[in-house]
């Protein structure tokens, strides 16, 4: 027989309506978790990416529900992106971007794959499946490094996922390019969940009464500093090359450890209620289950637990079937849509469904104060995709929207940049406008200006 | 066809010709790679005719003649270039060699239409350049370079506390998905150690220790999900007859105290629950002990019901009526009374409360079968509980109630005193006054990192954990100061991680270690005993190695190579080796990806998880019995038995099997389902929600069981056009398929993949057969392999197998291989794969055999040092 164990929360996690979380903990536990209070006149800015599998519904030649037909300020909504329309004066579309090291050059089949890996690396990821794995830093993991030394977590990798990976990753790829869109070096994946459950804790801790909460970090934290120099005598008995491995190893353990000593000093200040926990099992409903992340998203963003997420609606090639909306094919196979109206017609009504939840991720935000806004107004979001047409793997048009008020960040536009402008060059201008000085990133040739119409590429140096 | 064992026989005898197995060989001691290696250059071969010493050059004229006019440096098909290559030092291109070596044992080399030259003549080419890459592994064999850090994945995890502790955790709700590579998720490359997983191990550390020790944290308990696919109106494997449905619970208590049991029953997609003819009694028990009856009333037969339940009532004058949604119901009494909108609450209070002393409880919630049949007219439509089309459709075609949830808590007012199996496994001392207490500690302390270690424990392992006992000491009890050294002996490097380290050189020349390092390659070392017997029982268990095997290792006795292959048969015997069967067998076979497959509701009906499941346990039998009764492996794909319980007797159209129990049913010659090309699970996993996919399910062959993955596509290629789409004219599956085909670009690969997907097409999309296809076309299964062999349906696909076995019986190796060592296998693994496989052959190929020849070899024994 199935039987699905989950731990029981002693109460009900309800989802809040229009704020975070509708819970009876969060007026008491925001001002703790915001001890460095932002202050109007010190706001402080979220990112978030939010990747799209599979591409989209539509093809290069007449047929696209993604891209609007009319540029400039007051284009008209396209189908896909029609649920977001409440927020045009947020959002700006960004079309004609070409996401180059994605392409297979020479590597064979894989665009799936090298979709993702690529998406926010801007770099061509090396065909292994062994421990040789290597893409590039990806944009949020830059912002991150910079801005999440702050929060108690520099970043929240997010992603609806099935529960075990078997098979059907692209032949020559390890899976695990496929399962995030977040590397924190260029030979470093970060692990996506997918457990609401889990992601609670990871940001809120354990459970139990303040006071053993606060005990149970002070023991944790022995630990972990005890465990870290074991690790560190382990790996003096490695010879050179092994030894940088393991050294990233050391890494994870003192990062935990200075978020821990992080919450415990927030929690000292101001200590946590014992609140309710989400039950462990993920939500069966794919709306449900997006929505609680998007949930706790949000809550992670209110809180200043993090400034910086990524968010994956889906892996590639996923054979995940959408009977909630009355789909009963699997995922990957209706994007392979043929050109067939009637395939389109039904991939176009799965990709509007993603945008109606993201909207609620949007609605949640705008609705929670913050400084003298709201979320979304201090935020920029990344919205799209690792493939624009599926249908036959194209990295071409890549399907790009940019939603948020951060920095002045204007939207109501539609910015068609020249056919073929690199992806990278977004990516660059969005760790720019983050406050970071790059001259370059990934594959970038040349800035995106974000807040006009965009330079013809030009070539780097 | 003949599969019985003399065609097995009738293989093994085709199979020692080209590879070389001699009966005077056999005497030999199964000895070093090395030794096995020099017996097959002198072994007799078919042609051309061998030396006595080095073994004959392949002959550059067959690669000239038949494999450089598409493999050349210009079109470099399938990315492979023959033409500049050096075939008298084929060591120099070990990796393209081998790569000619695959294609051409599984017959896929030359391609149809290209000249080929008759099979002595290919199997002869193919013996030599084995033969030649084995001549120059010979002087220098590479062992390979697993990881020096190879982290527990999460099954590994979960079993290595229950081995340690006693205790039954579910790690997936502790702990991350691990990373897939290479088919499998024990690779250790790519088993990274994020700041993520750092933190889930910390926590679930304090989890587990907490619960192991019975030290009471926040409040809480389980829930256990029954499926909504899983059917309830049959009696369920291990529940008492008369009864049916519900759900059987193993629960650790983890203290003695009192414990909350709630039931809820399924409701339909409005949340309220159905109503049904009759009352619905639910009795809940405790190790068998009847606790509460719980009864839903029911409505009498004449009773209003909602139209989509009530089969047996006349027919609605209009087709209008028909589908009135339960939603669309005023909230209005019923003909006993409930409101309608109060349904949702009628089992609210379906709660036991019941005292459990700490340990393992089964816990059981199961419906009691009405003795009396259906009523007249009703007929079970589907077998499936359920056939919703998501929001759109809220049909219920169930005949009883059927339980959703249970959910249990606890304890509340826990006793002071406990005695789990955990805490018993923990305290093999308990201090009889505070000054025994650090000496006790000490013992309880290093008997526990032994074994999380799985090696002999220094002094600086037990200080650090005494340490921490102290700490939680001084807080706190005695047994609190154990739990806070648990809590740190389960983060440990050295019980999350398996190490292996090069041998310092100051430490490598002097003791035994020495001796040992003398059979290892240049290069290459020992790995220690320690080492091995991890390797051991992470390979055959998916766990850290037991006190057996521990003990045997710190003694450095295991490395004896009778000692090493009785252990691997205790092992084998042992039930922890299941793990080889959920682990190796569900990845290979890819039976985790069946909970995954959901095939059109309307299409087949039928199908939910009794099904699902049957499928599963079937192949896992099937499986297990081939692996313990040490069977050849080779029945893998020919076996004249199977293990079915009624429900997938019927899916097979087996007569004369009743009950949910699984047995072994031996299938006569024609049966279709001999082998495991004949189960539910493999069939359904390579076909899509709508359809068969005769190419999915041809790639899945070629790269699963024959090892011999096709090229990839060409980029950008369109999907096949859909029946539906084509107004004109139905075409068949076939006839669809052969469309893409008239691509040349396309036909190149599909001619190999494609006629081994036809010939299982008498089986649909859920494994069911047929001899019509969705279309109502007749099922058409004849096809040509590549290498010229007629196949006629599945019987002849088994038998095209059967004939290349040694494709199989490689792959098969391959795979272990991975497995076993966490790496992927690489070209310089192959002579090592064609030892294994020749001892194996002395041994009938049968299972075991692969399984001890890889814990023999160099791979597994030795390690490349670094640099």
């Amino acid at each position: 027989m199935i039987i699905t164990k989950m731990a029981l929360p002693r109460r009900t996690f309800l989802r809040g309506m229009g704020v975070c979380l509708a819970l009876p903990l969060l007026d008491s536990m925001i001002p703790a978790l915001t001890a460095m209070a932002k202050t109007p006149a010190n706001p402080v800015y979220r990112y978030g990416f939010f990747y799209l599998p599979n591409g989209v519904a539509m093809n290069h030649t007449g047929v696209d529900f993604w891209k609007p037909t009319t540029t400039g300020a007051d284009f008209e909504f396209s189908r896909i992106l029609k649920p977001l329309e409440a927020f045009r004066d947020q959002l700006s579309v960004v079309s004609g971007l070409h996401h180059r090291s994605a392409e297979s050059l020479g590597d064979g089949n894989g665009d799936h794959t090298r979709g993702t890996g690529t998406w926010l690396t801007g770099a061509h990821i090396k065909r292994t499946e062994g421990s040789d794995l290597r893409a590039g830093i990806s944009a949020d993991q830059v912002i991150a490094q910079q801005y999440g030394k702050e929060t108690s977590l520099p970043s929240l990798e997010l992603a609806i996922l099935p529960n075990a990976v078997t098979g059907g990753c692209d032949t020559g790829y390890s899976c695990a390019y496929g399962t995030t869109v977040s590397w924190s070096s260029p030979t470093t994946p970060l692990p996506t969940q997918s457990s609401p459950r889990l992601v609670f804790e990871q940001l809120f801790g354990d459970g139990g009464p303040a006071s053993q909460q606060l005990a149970d970090l002070r023991k944790k934290n022995s630990i972990l500093d005890s465990a870290a120099d074991e690790l560190a005598s382990l790996q003096a008995k490695l010879g050179a090359s092994d030894r940088s491995k393991v050294s990233e190893y050391l890494d994870s353990l003192r990062e935990v450890e200075r978020r821990i000593q992080r919450a415990e000093v927030n929690n000292a200040q101001s200590p946590l209620p014992d609140y309710e926990r989400p039950g462990l099992g993920v939500p069966e409903r794919f709306d449900d289950h997006v929505k609680l992340m998007f949930d706790l998203q949000c809550l992670a963003y209110q809180g200043d637990v993090t400034r910086v997420s990524s968010f994956m609606f889906g892996k590639e090639l996923s054979a995940r079937m959408f009977p909630e909306i009355g789909l009963s094919e699997q995922h990957h196979s209706m994007s392979h849509h043929g050109d067939n109206p009637a395939n389109l017609e039904k991939y176009a009504k799965l990709c509007t469904w993603q945008s109606e939840l993201f909207s609620y991720l949007l609605d949640k935000m705008r609705a929670t104060p913050d400084g003298d806004g709201n979320l979304l107004d201090h935020s920029l979001l990344l919205y799209g995709a690792g493939l624009s047409n599926g249908n036959i793997h194209s990295h071409i048009d890549m399907p790009t929207a940019l939603i948020g008020g951060a920095r002045g960040f204007k939207g109501n536009r539609h910015i068609a940049a020249p056919m073929g402008t690199p992806f990278s060059n977004l990516l660059l201008s969005l760790v720019n406008h983050s406050g970071i000085e790059s001259e370059s990133f990934g594959d970038s040739t040349a800035r995106f200006d974000l807040d006009d119409v965009p330079r013809p590429p030009t070539s780097k140096g | 066809m003949k599969v019985s064992s003399g065609g097995l026989f009738l293989a093994t005898a085709i199979l020692a010709g080209t590879v070389a197995v001699s009966t005077t060989s056999s005497s030999q001691a199964p000895a070093a790679p090395v030794a096995a290696a020099r017996a097959v250059t002198r072994a007799p071969r078919p042609a051309p005719a061998t030396t006595t010493s080095a073994p004959a050059l392949p002959s550059k004229a067959f690669v000239d003649r038949y494999c450089v006019t598409c493999h050349n440096e210009r079109s470099k098909t399938g990315g492979l270039a023959l033409d500049g290559l050096d075939i008298t030092n084929v060591a120099s291109h070990a990796v393209e060699w081998e790569k000619v070596v695959l294609k051409l044992r599984a017959g896929l080399m030359p391609p149809a239409g290209m000249p080929r030259p008759d099979k002595a003549t290919i199997d002869g080419f193919r013996a030599s350049l084995e033969a030649a890459l084995d001549h120059a592994a010979e002087g220098r064999p590479n062992p390979g370079r697993t990881e020096p850090f190879h982290r527990l994945n999460r099954t590994e995890y979960q079993n290595a506390v229950r081995d340690l502790l006693l205790l039954d955790i579910d790690a997936s709700s502790m702990l991350p998905t691990d990373e897939v590579s290479y088919g499998f998720d024990n690779i250790a490359g790519v088993l990274k150690l994020s700041p993520l997983l750092a933190e889930r191990y910390l926590s679930a550390a304090q989890k587990i220790a907490r619960r192991a020790l019975g030290t009471p944290g926040p409040v809480g308990g389980d829930l256990f999900r029954i499926s909504d696919q899983l059917d309830q109106d049959v009696r369920l494997e291990g529940m008492p007859v008369g009864t049916r449905g519900g759900t059987l619970v193993r629960y650790l208590a983890p203290r003695d105290g009192e414990y909350v049991i709630k039931s809820r029953l399924a409701r339909g997609l409005d949340e309220d629950i159905p109503q049904f003819l009759g009352d619905q009694h639910l009795e809940i028990s405790v190790d068998g002990e009847q606790l509460k009856v719980f009864t839903l009333a029911g409505v009498a037969p004449d009773a209003t019901l909602n139209v989509e339940r009530q089969v047996y009532q006349a027919p609605k004058a209009q087709g209008e009526r028909a589908r009135a949604d339960v939603n669309d119901q005023p909230a209005q009494a019923n003909a006993r009374g409930d409101k309608v909108l109060g349904r949702r609450s009628l089992d609210e209070d379906w709660i036991v409360r019941v005292p459990l002393t700490a340990g393992v409880h089964q816990i059981r919630a199961t419906f009691l079968r009405k003795t009396s049949a259906v009523p007249e007219g009703f007929r079970r439509p589907f077998l499936k509980p359920y056939i919703g089309r998501g929001i759109e459709d809220a049909r219920e075609t169930r005949e009883g109630a059927s339980l959703r949830t249970l959910e249990i808590m606890g304890p509340f007012n826990p006793a002071e005193a406990t005695e789990s199996p955990s805490y018993r496994r923990v305290f093999t001392c308990r201090p009889a006054k505070p000054s025994e207490e650090t000496a006790c500690a000490k013992t309880i302390v290093s008997t526990l990192a032994r074994r999380a270690y799985r090696r002999s424990v220094t002094d600086a392992d037990v200080n650090v954990l005494l340490d921490f006992y102290k700490k939680g000491r001084t807080d706190g009890s005695f047994e609190q100061g154990i739990e806070f050294a648990l809590q740190r002996l389960l983060v440990s490097p050295s019980f999350l991680f398996r190490t292996e380290f090069d041998p310092s050189p100051v430490v490598a020349a002097p003791s035994g270690q020495s001796s040992r390092s003398a059979d290892a390659p240049p290069g290459a070392y020992r790995i220690s005993d320690e080492s091995l017997a991890s390797r051991l029982s992470f390979f055959l268990w998916s766990s850290i190695p037991d006190d057996e095997l521990l003990d045997l290792a710190i003694e450095r006795k295991l490395s004896n190579p009778v000692v090493l292959e009785q252990q691997v048969r205790r092992m084998l015997k042992d039930q922890r080796s299941q793990a080889l069967v959920k682990n190796f067998a569900g990845q290979w076979l890819y039976l985790r990806k069946l909970p995954d497959i959901v095939p059109d509701p309307f299409l087949f009906p039928d199908h939910g998880d009794t099904l699902r499941l049957a499928f599963e346990r079937e192949t896992e039998l099937f499986f297990d019995s081939i692996l313990r009764e040490n069977r050849p492996a080779l029945e893998l794909l020919t076996a004249n038995y199977t293990f079915i319980n009624e429900r997938l007797a019927a899916h097979y159209d087996i007569p004369n099997v009743r009950g949910v129990h699984f047995r072994r049913v031996t299938l006569p010659q024609d049966n279709p389902r001999r082998g495991l090309l004949g189960h539910g699970s493999v069939l359904s996993v390579t076909a899509f929600p709508n359809r068969t996919s005769p190419v999915v399910r041809g790639k899945w062959i070629l790269d699963n069981l024959l090892g011999a993955p096709p090229p990839e596509p060409p980029p950008n290629v369109p999907a096949l056009p859909e029946n539906g789409d084509k107004v004109t004219k139905v075409l068949t599956m076939r006839q669809r398929v052969e469309e893409h085909r008239k691509n040349p670009a396309c036909a190149s690969c599909h001619k190999l993949m494609d006629p081994l997907g036809f010939a299982l097409e008498n089986f649909d999309a859920v494994g069911k057969y047929r001899t019509y296809d969705e279309d109502f076309q007749p099922i058409d299964s004849n096809g040509v392999y590549a290498d010229g062999t007629k196949i006629d349906g599945v019987a002849g696909l088994r038998q095209v197998l059967v004939k290349h076995s040694d494709s199989f019986l490689i792959n098969l190796t391959n795979k272990l291989m991975i497995y076993a060592l966490g790496r992927g296998v690489e070209h310089y693994d192959a002579p090592a794969v064609r030892t294994i496989l020749r001892d194996a052959a002395r041994q009938e190929y049968r299972f075991q055999a692969f399984i001890v020849g890889i814990v023999k070899s160099a791979a597994f024994q030795t390690r490349r040092s670094e640099s």
